[in-house]
């Protein structure tokens, strides 16, 4: 039940803003088939409407997504911020964070993917896991620590 | 026989976050005994479900517009998806759904 592809994985990533490391990480979501034509814009649309930024235990991070429509099939990519940007949190945008990781999601059916946004939900609560990934030296090294997530 | 109670969760696209937010206080309100129906939308769908149905309580997490709510409770969700904070929630909806 991996969600996480290995050609979604991007490890120190530089970005001057959130609007460029969203179309960055969203660009590969569309070469890899993931996303639709549309994913790119509407995931900076909708980031900008509905921030996703979290204020997570172990640093900041963003599970950036949008609907359905744009998306070919269920997946899940990794950014390792070189540099983090600004980015505006859930639910508050007033407050600004500055993730250090993000999870982009493609989601085509919640209810069907349920046991999928259960697992991200712990994974993004759990410092350990955060920290594992935000100082993993490798992609593969991500990959396998996911793996053992939705083992 | 089992309470039950009706949750409406919202968020940005009415999927993603509010399917995650409805299933973890499934979890969280059947380990208390009560039976959940929970429906998930947006804010710009929020009036609309709130007009068709009785909620006992709203859980968001995106910005709502409190002044469509009437009576019906509203709480903020974002605490179960960062984890801080999940035992004050717990607390304040079992409040609620005590009334």
């Amino acid at each position: 039940m991996q969600i996480l592809e290995k050609e979604l994985i991007a490890l120190n990533v530089e970005a001057s803003d959130c609007e460029e490391v969203l179309r960055y990480m969203a660009n590969r979501f569309v070469e890899a088939g993931v996303g639709k034509e549309s994913y790119p814009d509407a995931i900076v649309e909708r980031e900008k409407n509905y921030p996703t930024a979290l204020p997570a235990m172990a640093f900041d991070i963003a599970v950036p997504h949008t609907f359905a429509e744009h998306v070919n099939r269920p997946a899940m990519g990794i950014c390792v911020l070189k540099n983090p940007v600004e980015f505006h949190q859930m639910g508050a945008p007033e407050i600004v964070l500055h993730p250090k990781v993000l999870f982009m999601l493609a989601i085509t059916d919640p209810k069907d993917q349920i046991l999928i946004l259960k697992k991200i939900m712990g994974m993004i609560q759990s410092e350990e896991i955060l920290n594992s990934i935000k100082d993993a030296d490798t992609e593969e090294e991500i990959y396998n620590i996911v793996s053992k997530v939705f083992a | 026989m089992s309470k039950s109670v009706k949750l409406l969760t919202v968020c940005g696209s009415g999927i993603v976050t509010s399917s995650m937010v409805a299933n973890k206080i499934t979890e969280m309100l059947e380990d208390e005994g009560y039976d959940v129906e929970a429906m998930e939308s947006n804010p710009s769908e929020l009036e609309t479900y709130l007009m068709r149905d009785k909620y006992d309580f709203v859980a968001y997490a995106s910005p709502i517009d409190e002044s469509i709510l009437g009576d019906v409770p509203a709480i903020s969700a974002i605490c179960l998806l960062t984890g801080r904070g999940e035992d004050e929630f717990k607390e304040e909806v079992l409040k609620i759904l005590e009334k």
